[in-house]
């Protein structure tokens, strides 16, 4: 493990991106790390998300481009990144409740059990949701 | 020095940081149900989607309509739905939003997924740009981004069914 003043992040250098990267990196790997990365990972995701979600329902304003808008969706590469976007909605979803939890109620002593339940509960949804998406894609031509 | 850490600027803005920690919460809540409940009608197989059956006769119909549906249909730029595939149509999302509380519950998504995510956003801005007045002029294009955002947000919602 690399001493604390060999963290970039604590040279006094400006922060940017570069900076970030190899701050995050040179952090011990333990869960609130991860809890802390992926939480903000997911959320600046689904906030580019979002805007791009608001932009494209304009076409509703035309039902035909609406259909070709939805169209573009279906497609098996779409359909993985929507499962990465279920995955990512839970994530946060879970782990913003877990933050709430000890935020209000208690300061856990078992904070990294909790959070590994967050991760396993938010891999199940994104399995049980997932799957369901995936089905007529990559499951059902397989069946006999 | 502007710097993040200068007191004058914390102290100045603690109360209003803090009004954001709670918000961040009581809009985290809403999403949690709101969300939920959006993702599982919109996205997952459900009566708010087209079968692959009905899909299918609307895609024969746009075939047969004549208009920009069938050059769509013939271009390729529509698909017909796989087996046990369940696709949204305009039709579904018009007979939706026919009812004024299916709007208000969308408009209430949209403010509070704008709400929280621009909040987040700018906790994540916060905490990268140090220089204040650069800290100043990218909260401000949040807040016009987000207003722009969700103006043009509620305007599709109100459109749906009155052309």
């Amino acid at each position: 493990m690399r001493e604390n003043s060999e963290r970039p992040g604590q040279q006094g250098k400006r922060p940017s991106l570069r900076t970030f990267v190899f701050t995050a990196l040179s952090y011990r790997k333990r869960a609130g790390m991860s809890a802390w990365l992926l939480h903000r990972f997911t959320g600046t995701a689904l906030v580019l998300y979002l805007v791009a979600h608001i932009m494209g329902l304009r076409s509703l304003a035309d039902p035909a481009a609406f259909e070709v808008y939805i169209t573009t969706f279906r497609s098996p590469l779409f359909k993985i990144a929507e499962v990465m976007l279920l995955g990512s909605i839970a994530f946060h979803a879970f782990n913003g409740l877990r933050i709430m939890i000890q935020d209000m109620f208690y300061r856990s002593e078992n904070q990294r059990r909790l959070f590994y339940g967050v991760f396993l509960l938010s891999v199940l949804v994104t399995l049980a949701g997932g799957l369901t998406l995936v089905f007529p894609y990559f499951i059902a031509p397989f069946l006999p | 020095m502007n710097r993040m850490n200068d007191k004058q600027e914390n102290c100045r803005s603690t109360g209003f940081r803090a009004f954001g920690w709670l918000m961040q919460r009581v809009t985290g809540v809403g999403l949690l149900l709101l969300l939920g409940l959006h993702f599982w009608l919109q996205h997952m197989p459900n009566g708010f989607l087209a079968t692959a059956e009905e899909y299918n006769a609307l895609f024969r119909q746009f075939g047969a309509s004549g208009g920009e549906l069938a050059d769509a249909v013939a271009g390729g730029t529509l698909k017909e739905a796989l087996p046990g595939e369940h696709v949204i149509t305009y039709s579904k999302v018009l007979e939706r939003l026919q009812s004024p509380l299916w709007k208000m519950i969308d408009i209430a998504l949209l403010l509070l997924a704008l709400s929280h995510g621009m909040q987040g956003l700018g906790r994540v801005v916060g905490d990268y740009i140090q220089s204040v007045p650069v800290r100043k002029v990218a909260v401000a294009l949040g807040w016009v981004a987000a207003s722009l955002l969700a103006w043009q947000g509620i305007a599709t919602i109100m459109a749906v069914g009155t052309n």
